[in-house]
């Protein structure tokens, strides 16, 4: 894992440079009990345990105040050794963001996603920008002897003025224009204040000594102050060398490194079919590597595009009963009866059972539970026509009876033997009216005229109006 | 430093001096323009030495004027960082010394004077050592070192310092 190298980097930097940087402003005082010096390094270290991280999160991780997590991430920022994305999000963004976390983590992130605020608000995110940080500490080390080196051969630095009243800085060079007042001082562009000089040299001059002794005396005091400086760094610059040849870790812009979060977890869903995310984690791996991750990523999204291009390629499907509408030409496929003859092997849900087991699981368990209502309708409505055919029959039979009886009936007869007609004609489409029909007799003939006008306004007018006549 | 080199200006030059010498005419304007100024990138002119080449002069759209574009060899100084040079004290001050090499001036803060030499001031303010043997004040001559260049478009500042060896002054005014 190339991390491990950089990591150990960022925490011998963090404790040879940063360690006693506090949080507290400098006009605050510092007692024992609330003086955090230190916390720079714990930040660091925690940071090298994590890739892109929301600040909110870090905080409550660290159990720090956001405000002072925040003032040192701004230091950090300020020192190159992280990167920091600000972002507008809803809460759904930031629910992304969550399971991207969740993914890529190594323990399990226990944070507050379902309580984020609706309105947009501004997320920071922050990561340790590896290769910033490799060269920053090079830099700060390179300039370090720098100093201690041109002091000792007397190199001169130029010398620096500052205004006490602006505190602007002026070099000696600028210093050349500003001497035009008569005066023996530099005066400040802005507010015409003396420029003070500034010294900076390490070693403190000692005024009023004896030429050589003094100089001596400098010249040992930076020398050892060098030699303390080289052993007690000596650690981080052979970690340095150590890294300077590996590939640096790179975690790329926030969005990318979501984005391929992403696609980890779910070509970890897919492949295992677990429901824990961190377990998709493994898969993923230590090394977030790019090119590991892209290559995953291509194959994740074949998958799910087969899986969508199967459930295209079924042109027409079984239309649920509340679709169909009288004098609809449904195809064979629609009524589901292709189907119904495929399932007449075995009972209906064993065959849905073995549908579901064929092709993916969303759209066939709906198809399933489709094919199932219609073949109970279906066969509903046979058992239903089957009655019906027999309570018409009795129906028949009885009026019949009645009639025979009867002498002025000849034309009730006629009337009856046209409606029986109509009634079987009408038995197929008529279900329910036939069936509350079955139980009457004479009052059900004018109810029958009613309700057959409703039904066939079309057909069997004329008849109709005659019967309605003769009754009356 | 002294450096030798060929450089390149376009002359504009006016009609009333066409004629038979046009050529002189161009040169004595160039010399005029070029001599004394300063460029940031090879530094003071000193003097001109010689036209190289005078190219085909190109009338201007609406005024008469021609352009003539003239290769010419000339001296230029340029100070250069680490340097080391003899100048003349122009000015002695609380915070350090003006010197001046030629058409460069050159600052030399106090911090840069070595610690045995102290600031006096009075109608002569100078820089003297405890015993009195060396004195820096106006018009004395000093060897420094140039330990930091500034450059303008067209002017150049230098900072020097007199606190290495051999370095400080050479001549003193009132001795010689």
């Amino acid at each position: 894992m190339s991390l491990e190298p950089f990591n150990r980097l960022v925490k011998l930097a963090a404790r040879a440079f940063y360690d006693d940087i506090t949080t507290k402003g400098d006009n605050q005082p510092k007692t024992g009990r609330s003086d955090n010096r230190g916390i720079s390094v714990v930040v660091l270290d925690a940071l090298t345990r994590r890739q892109w991280v929301r600040e909110e999160d870090l905080a409550k991780d660290l159990k720090l105040h956001n405000k002072q997590l925040r003032r040192m991430l701004r230091f950090f920022e300020e020192e190159k050794l992280i990167t920091r994305d600000h972002r507008k999000e809803t809460a759904k963004g930031a629910k992304i963001f969550s399971a991207a976390v969740a993914a890529t983590n190594d323990f399990h992130h226990t944070g507050k996603e379902g309580e984020e605020k609706v309105k947009l608000h501004t997320h920071s995110y922050c990561c340790l920008d590896y290769a910033q940080i490799y060269d920053v500490v090079r830099y700060r080390l390179h300039r370090m002897r720098k100093k201690l080196k041109d002091e000792l051969e007397n190199k001169n630095t130029i010398q620096e003025y500052i205004c006490p009243n602006c505190s602007r800085r002026y070099t000696a060079l600028d210093a050349i224009r500003l001497v035009t007042p008569d005066d023996d001082y530099f005066h400040c562009e802005n507010c015409n204040g003396e420029l003070v000089a500034e010294s900076d040299k390490l070693a403190a001059q000692e005024a009023g000594d004896g030429d050589d002794n003094a100089r001596r005396r400098r010249r040992e005091k930076l020398k050892s102050m060098l030699q303390k400086m080289e052993e007690q760094l000596k650690p981080l610059a052979d970690q340095l060398t150590r890294v300077k040849d590996l590939p640096v870790p790179e975690f790329g812009n926030l969005q990318a490194w979501e984005a391929r979060a992403h696609a980890h977890a779910r070509g970890g869903l897919g492949d295992g079919s677990s429901n824990d995310p961190s377990k998709s984690s493994q898969g993923y791996g230590g090394t977030p590597m790019p090119f590991l991750g892209d290559t995953k990523v291509e194959v994740a999204f074949g998958k799910e595009e087969d899986l969508k291009s199967e459930t295209a390629s079924t042109s027409l499907k079984v239309l649920p009963p509340w679709m169909i509408k009288q004098g609809m030409n449904l195809s064979k496929e629609q009524r589901g009866e292709v189907k119904e003859e495929v399932k007449m092997d075995g009972t209906s849900t064993s065959s849905t059972v073995s549908d579901d087991k064929k092709s993916s699981v969303n759209t066939d368990d709906k198809r399933s539970i489709q094919d199932e209502y219609v073949k109970a309708y279906y066969a509903a409505l046979l058992k239903k026509q089957q009655e019906l055919e027999e309570a018409s029959k009795k129906q028949q039979e009885l009026l019949i009876s009645n009639t025979s009886n009867m002498d002025s009936g000849t034309s009730s007869a006629r009337q009856v033997g046209m409606k029986f007609k109509r009634e079987e004609d009408e038995g197929d489409e008529d279900v329910e009216w036939e069936e509350s029909n079955v139980t009457s007799n004479t009052n059900e003939n004018y109810k029958v005229n009613d309700l057959n006008v409703q039904a066939e306004p079309s057909g069997g007018d004329e008849d109709e109006d005659d019967i309605d006549w003769e009754e009356g | 430093m002294f450096f030798h080199i060929t450089l390149e200006r376009n002359m504009q030059l006016h009609p009333r001096h066409f004629g038979r010498n046009l050529k002189e005419n161009l040169v004595t304007k160039l010399m005029k323009d070029v001599e004394g100024t300063c460029s940031g990138r090879h530094g003071f002119v000193v003097a001109i030495t010689g036209i190289e080449n005078v190219g085909k002069g190109l009338i201007r759209d609406g005024t008469g004027f021609v352009t003539f574009p003239v290769k010419y060899q000339c001296v230029v100084f340029r100070p250069f960082k680490g340097q080391i040079l003899e100048a003349v004290v122009t000015m002695v001050n609380k915070m350090g010394f003006f010197a001046e090499a030629g058409p460069v001036q050159i600052f030399v803060s106090n911090h840069l004077i070595p610690d045995d030499m102290e600031f006096q001031s009075g109608d002569m303010p100078n820089y003297t050592t405890s015993d009195g043997s060396v004195k820096i004040q106006k018009d004395s001559e000093v060897r420094l070192k140039l330990i930091g260049t500034r450059v303008d478009a067209t002017e150049i500042f230098c900072i020097g310092t007199i606190k290495d060896d051999f370095l400080g002054v050479i001549n003193d005014p009132t001795t010689s």
